[in-house]
């Protein structure tokens, strides 16, 4: 699955993974892994110091001017810029870079009892690799797109293929006067929310690697990833003297000649028409902070199944608010999000149901090189179809909660190692008893992550 | 019919994306585009479009000296200022920059009005301490008068910059940066001045400047 530097977190497959990835972490050898650790290390750290991804060769800046504390995927304000002017400061160079992601997990509890428990055995392994088309097109064009080979299928263990990852072509123009600055622009996409500046927006808001937490198997909103690489969208946006973000964009299901943005990604989700997607943001910046406080609206019909012609019809309202810090050598960003969904089914008498997300992640950064964050999350759904309905309708009632708290380090701007502990509070509605999956208690689904992020 | 729609959005962005003019170019390796335009598309997202930066990572263009101006783009351009903040930021910015847009970069921003920090919400006391070390140094550590190079009121001269309203987090990063590297070797003025310089000095004359207009 998708590397989250430039990936949307997907969460729904990702959490299968994660509940899959119960290896024996704790039988991994000590000497091993350090002599793994040091081969690695000294392999990435060979890299040029100078040799950067497209954006940083286009612009000939060090990857800390975007992202903030040079950590991905947090942006600075002049990384939103960027951004918002459709990838188009700097010059043209060859649009291309790569990324690599290895990483270790385990799960507290025993791997046998969990659902398709047979993760990677504790290795440190080798996960994906990505290939970035991304620059600079013309004056006022430019292109983020991404191809990711995944070396992990999950259940069956290392079966890698490529997909399409995130893609956002844009063109954008600025005028700009000392009296006002508005800049205009159109995106085409193949996730909602990835188009999105701010990262407290699901697509990039949590998780760093493909490995990194998330919420299990919970329910999530279905904005919460289960579109991406999916569907194709196109949208048009203002941003008005850096105070009031707005856009409005559609997304239909991505085939025909979209369906370049959406192989590799399992079958074809099928959506009903265009269906909208609505986001208005408000932002300020006085002396070294920033603030953004956001809405946005997404509305989908989707068919559970495509041979028949009732959808499912989601609704999703989420704010989001985000505060960012930044003087040399502190960097602080903290994010907010709250999604609520309500859900009402094709299939004749069902009830409505709904969905809860609540997501908060707070980093810091000391000289772009040393760095930590907290992250926790919260969902919850209804299960009024829970007795006769399955597929896309709830099976059960669910809660899932718990804290992630990660330190990481970046030794050079394109190198980033770092530890994560998800610790669960509660999964799937209990915290303990009958959590029969692991080992009687929601602490039995903890787990640890390793890993080591490369990019050129 | 959707199918028409969507090829519609895609055929108007080709077409809008054909339609480039260098008035509002970001494009930094074309000659084409003033210095004027430059300014505006792209130092202002960090500098500000009036040269009055929000953050204080970023320091203050707005009046600064065109010669001062001049003469760190160039050097920024030839890699020889290599403070890591000015590495990191300014290095890819001017490194195709020509002598012609680096003037006129320099004349759009000193024509700008300089807005400095607002009396009221400063430390009175470390004002007083700053403007007395401003205007007549610190003798006992042989450390001269800002006064005396950049003005009675910080305004600058010619080569020497303009540091009267400018960001206090910034005046006092780059008086490290003259005083612990060499990092900026045509300020090697500057390493001597602030040899014996006490953080606590530094702080003082960093918030009186961030006031002074």
């Amino acid at each position: 699955m998708k590397a989250n530097w430039a990936g949307g977190v997907f969460l729904k497959q990702m959490g299968v993974r994660l509940a899959n990835a119960g290896y024996a972490f704790r039988r991994l050898q000590s000497g091993r892994f350090i002599t793994y650790l040091i081969t690695i290390m000294t392999g990435l750290i060979s890299i040029d110091a100078h040799a950067v991804p497209a954006f940083a060769r286009q612009t000939g800046q060090n990857c800390l001017a975007c992202h903030a504390g040079g950590q991905f995927p947090e942006l600075t304000p002049y990384g939103r810029m960027f951004k918002l002017t459709a990838y188009s400061i700097g010059e043209r160079t060859v649009p291309l870079a790569m990324m690599a992601v290895m990483g270790s997990t385990n799960v507290k509890g025993p791997a046998a009892t969990g659902p398709g428990h047979t993760a990677t055995d504790g290795t440190l392994t080798f996960n994906t690799g990505s290939l970035f088309v991304a620059g600079k097109i013309t004056d006022k064009s430019g292109v983020f797109a991404q191809l990711t080979y995944d070396n992990y299928g999950g259940d069956t263990g290392a079966s890698g293929h490529v997909a399409s990852d995130n893609a956002d072509f844009r063109y954008a123009d600025r005028l700009i006067s000392n009296g006002s600055d508005l800049i205009y622009g159109f995106t085409l996409n193949n996730n909602p929310g990835v188009q999105d500046v701010w990262g407290s927006t699901p697509a990039w808001g949590y998780g760093v690697v493909p490995i990194s937490t998330g919420t299990g198997v919970a329910t999530n909103p279905i904005f919460h990833g289960a579109l991406g690489s999916q569907v194709v969208g196109a949208g048009a946006y203002l941003y008005w003297n850096k105070m009031v973000y707005a856009e409005v964009s559609a997304y239909r299901t991505g085939d025909g000649v979209f369906s370049f943005l959406t192989q590799g990604n399992g079958g074809q989700t099928v959506i009903k028409g265009e269906n909208p997607y609505l986001r208005l943001a408000l932002t300020r910046e006085w002396g070294a902070h920033n603030v953004m406080l956001g809405y946005s609206y997404f509305d989908v019909r989707q068919y559970p199944d495509p041979t028949l012609p009732a959808t499912d019809h989601y609704r999703d309202n989420t704010i989001d608010l985000q505060y960012q810090y930044l003087l040399d050598p502190h960097t602080f960003t903290a994010t907010l999000t709250r999604t609520n969904e309500t859900v009402d089914y094709g299939a004749p008498g069902s009830l409505q149901d709904t969905v809860n997300a609540f997501r908060a992640k707070a980093s810091y950064t000391y000289k772009a090189q040393y760095g930590t964050s907290l992250s926790y999350f919260n969902v919850s759904n209804s299960s009024n179809n829970a007795a006769s309905l399955s597929g896309n309708m709830f099976a059960s009632q669910t809660g899932t909660e718990g804290w992630t708290p990660e330190i990481y380090w970046m030794p050079v701007q394109n190198i980033r190692t770092g530890v994560q502990y998800t610790m669960f509070s509660k999964v799937d509605g209990v915290s303990t008893g009958a959590v029969d999956t692991y080992n009687g208690k929601a602490s039995g689904a903890n787990q640890v992550v390793f890993y080591i992020w490369g990019a050129y | 019919m959707k199918k028409i729609a969507i090829g519609l959005v895609l055929a108007s962005m080709t077409m809008v994306a054909g339609c480039t003019t260098t008035e509002s170019s970001r494009n930094l390796n074309d000659p084409s585009v003033s210095g004027k335009d430059l300014a505006q598309q792209v130092c202002s997202t960090c500098h500000g479009v009036d040269g009055n930066s929000t953050n204080p990572t970023f320091p203050k263009l707005a009046s600064q000296q065109s010669e001062y101006i001049i003469s760190q783009l160039k050097v920024f351009r030839s890699h020889d200022r290599s403070d890591p903040a000015g590495s990191q930021y300014m290095w890819g910015i001017a490194r195709h920059l020509t002598d012609a847009q680096i003037t006129e970069l320099a004349t759009y921003f000193n024509q700008q009005k300089m807005i400095p920090d607002q009396v009221e919400h400063a430390n009175a006391d470390l004002v007083a301490k700053g403007k007395l070390i401003f205007n007549n140094g610190v003798p006992a550590q042989n450390t001269p008068a800002c006064a005396s190079c950049h003005g009675a009121n910080g305004e600058g001269n010619s080569s020497f910059p303009r540091i009267a309203g400018q960001h206090a987090d910034y005046i006092e990063k780059q008086l490290g940066v003259f005083k612990d590297t060499d990092g900026r070797p045509d300020g090697a003025v500057m390493k001597v001045i602030t040899y014996d310089i006490t953080p606590s000095e530094v702080r003082a004359v960093a918030a009186y400047l961030s006031v002074s207009s």
